[in-house]
């Protein structure tokens, strides 16, 4: 419930080990010239394993840049990032896509999954991808939980969004990740719908030790994070421990988001 | 609307460009074979019309009666007739220290209308001659060289010419003749009294008189007045032309030809233009489904129906100009550039490029009308998007519509009609019926394509399934839209099926052919009569064959008596029993009672006579027609072996010895008739002596083989453009999935993994396409043969397994090919970019 200081960040600042991802001195810029847009000025963060994180800031902050970079997604100009302790900078293409493919699950605002392939299909992706097998308990298990039972032989256009992200979820879980992001992952829900992903990235988190980084406007969907980054101009700006709704919303507006 | 349209171009300049391509390439393709025509004959006109290019009026022989001396009496007679030259030409040996050849001598023509071009030297005058440069260069002859010519006589050896002949003195040196008549032979000029005086009796031939009008005569009146005149001595069907009209009428006499080669070549242009309508059609589909969500947005902003349909068919017209102006423009380039390289041959020199402007204009109109119709239906389609759809997202399962179902009846009939008069046609053997009927069900089948390419290319699918997550998709991929794979596919299919038709129907006739041969002749070669120095073959002859290569025996086979058959005597030959093995039909045996005769001898004994005595014997027939009546060597012994006649004895030439040979089975044609050359040169006769099954197979094989190779190249056209249509199929798929291929990258889908997944949906496509097309090839050629040579020899299908393999590595690697670029793009994008564009 305190607001941040720098020290508190600096605290949480990566050796690597402890955390599920982390930065140090991260910088991302886009463009040349007049157009030239610093995203990520100096970026050190660290993401607690076992934690679930909301990151939030105003509109531009460099929120989905920063999780990009943290997922391997895209690769910052300068600066160190570790996932689950081992440092990902500077490895190749192939080496990343591995990575993504074993240690990182992904749950993103819309298109989530690939069109022609069962909700079975989607959510198994990433172990046929690694030719691995699948934990036939963890997999009944997860899409029980977040009951896909029945409908795991859908395609993704006869399941509604709530559904679709639902599945998106079971992916990002079956592999058991060193870490899940989503960016906005309910931003296309209503909230009965969204609601009832969080609770299950909440669960997920609190029963079975999953790390989960979230990037989200909604201080109701941030309030089921244990903790809030905040994120202005590319920098971190603080954090909030066990949030509510309120301390969100005040923390907001002294961003002037 | 034109401005929506416009800015469509500007924005996927790349998009429509992949749409112009396949229109160039049917357009260049079109336009070229129209201009070849044009071509030859400007070619033509140019070699003839140099000829006669300084004469004002040229008389020509008609079909009853050939110039000769009294036609030129009654043309120099006629009023108004100025100098006159009768052209003459005649056969003649001539002789150098280079050796003697045979050539054609020709007079020289009265200063006015003289049309030889001097390179080096003068016109012959008395005593002197003139020759020809690639003469001259092949003989070493210059200006001041003696030079002998004698009246053409038997052997051509520079000693007899010399012998015989007059020495006359090279005044000069000319430009080869530029008429297609004469350029194959060495080219003899000499003053008119000379080539009269050494041509002997033979010469009253004139090739055309060619005069000068008298000073201030009228044209017409003149032409009047010379027909008048030949009619009344006697040529009633001469005709008088100017020189312009002249050549003209020659062109058109040498150009039959070259019009149905034209007629042929459009064939292929029209099925590279079909194959080119199919792969607009569907680009233009594709791209009209990907803008989906504009159109109806436009819709929503108030475009009414016709104004999308004119955007549309906006787009496809300026699509259309641009890639046909290209394409003629290629088109002239090519052919332009064919016709300079042909001018630096001296053989054809006088190639001229005719740029006709109906060549041009239709291309142009062509290729604009083939894009506009091609996007017609695409058109159609854009203008039942409906304004809601803005608001929709893309919705994947789509119903088919009634028109698909008319379509697919209208095919069916077609395919299961088609295939009736087709079938027809083969068992009765007419290749009039099977056409049609094979025209038709093919079309049929086209139409139902999407009836039972997608299935296939599911069901072939099934065999990536061990690449993985990317084979798995990449099967998926390619069904996903079951209309423009099967689009995609059929483009491919025409082309691969017209190419594995013809190899199967060379083949089917090539087997079909051998049958007949064996049946024709009775050995693989046989060499007969004398040598070139007068000789009959001997022993030696034989034992000089089996030292070729590909030789694998020879065996002289000598007279061994003579036989009364039907009221002729004819020689008969014995052969020893391990001559046997070089006849043909190794079921063939002689003993001591029978003796072999051709097929229809009508005979059922026959008493051979020897030196010593004759013996009645059984016949025997053999398949061949054509083999001589042959008895075992012992019995030859029995009834004594003749002596060989006297040179001038009626039996000499039906006692000659033959030297039989059988070849190696694998000889490929080029290396038989190189076989052939060769034993010619070693046993001294000439090419024409050695004849037999395999020679002729080589002839029919090479004429096939080369028709094959020109027929594969013209359908490449066909093939090629249907490959761009897959790459644009597959690069618009492409852009279609960006998002989903990057959250496949994002989950984990390496580079290379969605390369190859690309490029495996692409192989697929193809691979199928080739597959269909090599089957359906397969069946229309065997069936095309039979229909065709079925009334004249027993057809058994032979596929050409290797050749449609071939085909089909051809197509699977067209295909690798045709993904690189879509690959490429699609890989090069990040994950992050792909998930940005939603
Ligand atoms: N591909 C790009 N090219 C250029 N600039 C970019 C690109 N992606 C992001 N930016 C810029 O980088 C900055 C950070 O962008 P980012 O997407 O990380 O913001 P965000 O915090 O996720 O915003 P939002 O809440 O709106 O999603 C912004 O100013 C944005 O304009
Ligand atoms: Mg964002």
């Amino acid at each position: 419930m305190t607001t941040s200081t720098e020290q508190s960040l600096a605290g949480a600042a990566p050796d690597g080990a402890a955390s599920a991802a982390a930065t140090r001195g991260l910088n991302k810029t886009y463009g040349t010239g007049d157009t030239r847009v610093h995203a990520l000025k100096d970026v050190d963060a660290g993401f607690d394993a076992g934690k679930f994180t909301a990151i939030m800031g105003p509109s531009g902050s460099g929120k989905s840049t920063l999780m990009h970079c943290l997922a391997g997604l895209d690769t910052a100009d300068s600066g160190n990032i570790w996932i689950g302790g081992t440092e990902i900078t500077g490895l190749s293409d192939s080496q990343l896509t591995k990575l993504r493919r074993e240690r990182v699950g992904f749950v993103f605002q819309a298109f989530n999954l690939v069109p022609t392939l069962t909700a079975e299909q989607n959510i198994t992706l990433p172990i046929s991808l690694a030719n691995g097998t699948v934990d036939k308990d963890w997999f009944s298990y997860v899409t029980k939980t977040l009951g896909l039972t029945d409908r795991l032989a859908h395609r993704p256009h006869e399941l509604s969004g709530g559904q679709q992200q639902r599945v998106a979820v079971a992916r990002a879980l079956l592999t058991r990740p060193d870490v899940v992001f989503g960016d906005e992952p309910t931003g296309n829900l209503d909230s009965k719908v969204g609601a009832e992903v969080l609770s299950l990235l909440r669960r997920s988190c609190q029963e079975m030790g999953q790390s989960i980084i979230m990037v989200t406007h909604d201080p109701v969907a941030a309030s089921y994070a244990d903790r809030v980054v905040l994120m202005n101009d590319g920098a971190l700006v603080g954090e909030l421990d066990r949030p509510d709704t309120d301390t969100i919303l005040a923390a907001l507006a002294k961003l002037g988001a | 609307m034109l401005q929506v349209a416009l800015a469509q171009l500007r924005q996927h300049v790349r998009r429509f460009i992949a749409v112009g391509l396949a229109v160039v390439m049917a357009v260049g393709f079109l336009t070229a074979t129209l201009m070849v025509n044009a071509s030859t004959e400007a070619s033509l006109g140019n070699s003839i019309g140099a000829t006669f290019r300084n004469a004002d009026l040229v008389v020509s022989e008609g079909q009853d009666k050939q110039l000769d001396g009294s036609a030129l009496d009654a043309v120099t007679g006629a009023a108004g007739v100025g100098e006159v030259y009768a052209h003459r030409q005649a056969s003649i040996a001539f002789g150098s220290a280079a050796g003697a050849s045979y050539g054609a001598l020709q007079n020289t023509a009265p200063a006015g209308l003289e049309n030889l071009e001097l390179l080096d030297g003068a016109l012959p005058g008395d005593g002197e001659v003139a020759v020809d440069a690639g003469t001259a260069e092949k003989q070493g002859l210059s200006v001041g060289d003696k030079l002998e010519l004698a009246p053409p006589a038997g052997m051509v050896a520079a000693e007899d010419v010399a012998a015989a002949g007059t020495a006359l003195m090279v005044s000069g040196i000319v430009k080869p003749s530029k008429d297609p008549f004469m350029m194959v032979q060495p080219q003899l000029f000499a003053t008119d009294a000379l080539q009269q005086q050494l041509a002997g009796a033979d010469n009253s031939w004139l090739r055309n008189i060619q005069f000068d009008l008298a000073a201030g005569a009228d044209t017409a009146a003149v032409k009047d007045t010379v027909t008048a005149a030949l009619a009344d001595a006697g040529f009633p069907e001469a005709s008088v032309n100017t020189a312009a009209d002249q050549t003209k009428e020659v062109v058109a006499s040498l150009t039959g030809g070259a019009d149905q080669l034209t007629i042929v070549l459009l064939a292929f242009a029209l099925v590279a233009l079909l194959v080119s309508a199919l792969v607009v059609a569907n680009t233009f589909s594709v791209l009209i489904a990907q803008r989906t969500r504009e159109l109806a947005l436009l819709r929503c902003i108030g475009a009414d129906r016709g104004q999308i349909r004119q955007s549309v068919l906006a787009e496809a017209v300026l699509v259309g100009i641009s890639a046909s102006v290209v394409g003629v423009l290629g088109a002239v380039g090519l052919m332009a550039g064919i016709i300079t390289v042909l001018q630096g041959q001296p053989d054809t020199e006088f190639a001229t490029l005719a740029v006709p402007p109906y060549a041009v204009i239709i291309g142009l109109v062509v290729g604009i009308l083939m894009t506009v119709l091609a996007a017609l239906a695409p058109a159609r389609a854009a203008t039942r998007v409906a304004p809601l759809a803005a608001l929709r997202p893309a919705d994947e399962a789509r119903a088919g519509n009634s028109k698909g179902k008319v379509r697919l009846a209208v095919g069916l009939a077609l395919a299961v009609g088609g295939a009736v008069v087709l079938a027809l046609g083969a068992v009765s053997a007419d290749l009039l019926i099977a056409l049609p009927g094979g025209m038709l069900s093919f079309i049929g089948l086209l139409m139902c394509a999407t009836l039972f390419i997608p299935p296939l290319v599911t069901a072939v699918g099934t065999l990536a399934k061990p690449a993985g997550v990317p084979g798995k998709l990449a099967a998926v991929n390619a069904v996903r839209n079951p209309g423009r794979t099967s689009a995609t596919a059929t483009a491919l299919l025409i082309g691969v099926t017209l190419v594995a038709m013809m190899m199967t129907g060379a083949q089917t006739a090539r087997t079909a052919f051998d049958g007949q041969l064996g049946a024709e002749y009775p050995v693989d070669l046989s060499v007969g009569d004398l040598t070139s120095a007068g000789r009959p073959l001997d022993a030696s002859a034989a034992a000089t064959a089996v030292n070729y290569d590909g030789v694998a025996a020879a065996g002289l086979v000598t007279n061994g008596g003579y036989a009364e058959v039907h009221g002729s005597r004819t020689g008969v030959y014995q052969l020893a029993p391990e001559q046997l093995a070089l006849l043909q039909d190794k079921t063939l045996v002689l003993d001591g009672n029978t003796v072999l005769m051709p097929q229809g001898s009508e005979l059922k004994k026959l008493t051979v006579t020897g030196s010593k005595g004759s013996k009645e014997l059984t016949v025997v027939e053999a398949d061949s027609w054509t083999l001589p009546p042959l008895i075992s060597s012992a019995v030859a012994a029995e009834i004594g072996v003749p002596e060989l006649p006297a040179a001038d004895s009626e039996d000499y030439y039906s006692s000659l010895p033959q030297l039989w040979v059988s070849v190696d089975r694998d000889l490929d044609s080029w290396a038989l008739l190189d076989l052939r050359s060769q034993l010619a040169a070693g046993l001294e006769v000439n090419e024409y002596q050695i004849s037999g099954a395999a020679v002729e197979r080589a002839a029919f094989n090479q004429v096939i083989d080369v028709l094959l190779l020109v027929v594969t190249g013209l359908l490449a056209v066909a093939v090629l453009i249907a490959l761009v249509g897959v790459a644009n199929t597959l690069s618009l798929s492409v852009l279609e999935r960006t998002q989903e291929s990057s959250l496949l990258r994002a989950l984990g889908l390496t580079k290379s993994q969605l390369r190859s997944m690309l490029a495996l949906e692409a192989v697929l496509i193809a691979g199928v396409a080739a597959l269909i097309g090599a089957v359906l090839g397969a069946v229309y050629g065997w069936l095309g043969a039979q229909s065709a040579l079925g009334a004249f020899a027993t057809v058994v299908p032979d596929v050409p397994w290797l050749q449609l393999l071939a085909v089909l590595a051809v197509a699977v690697v067209a295909g690798l090919l045709a993904s690189v670029m879509p690959a490429r793009r699609a890989a090069r994008l990040s994950p992050v970019e792909g998930l940005a564009t939603v």
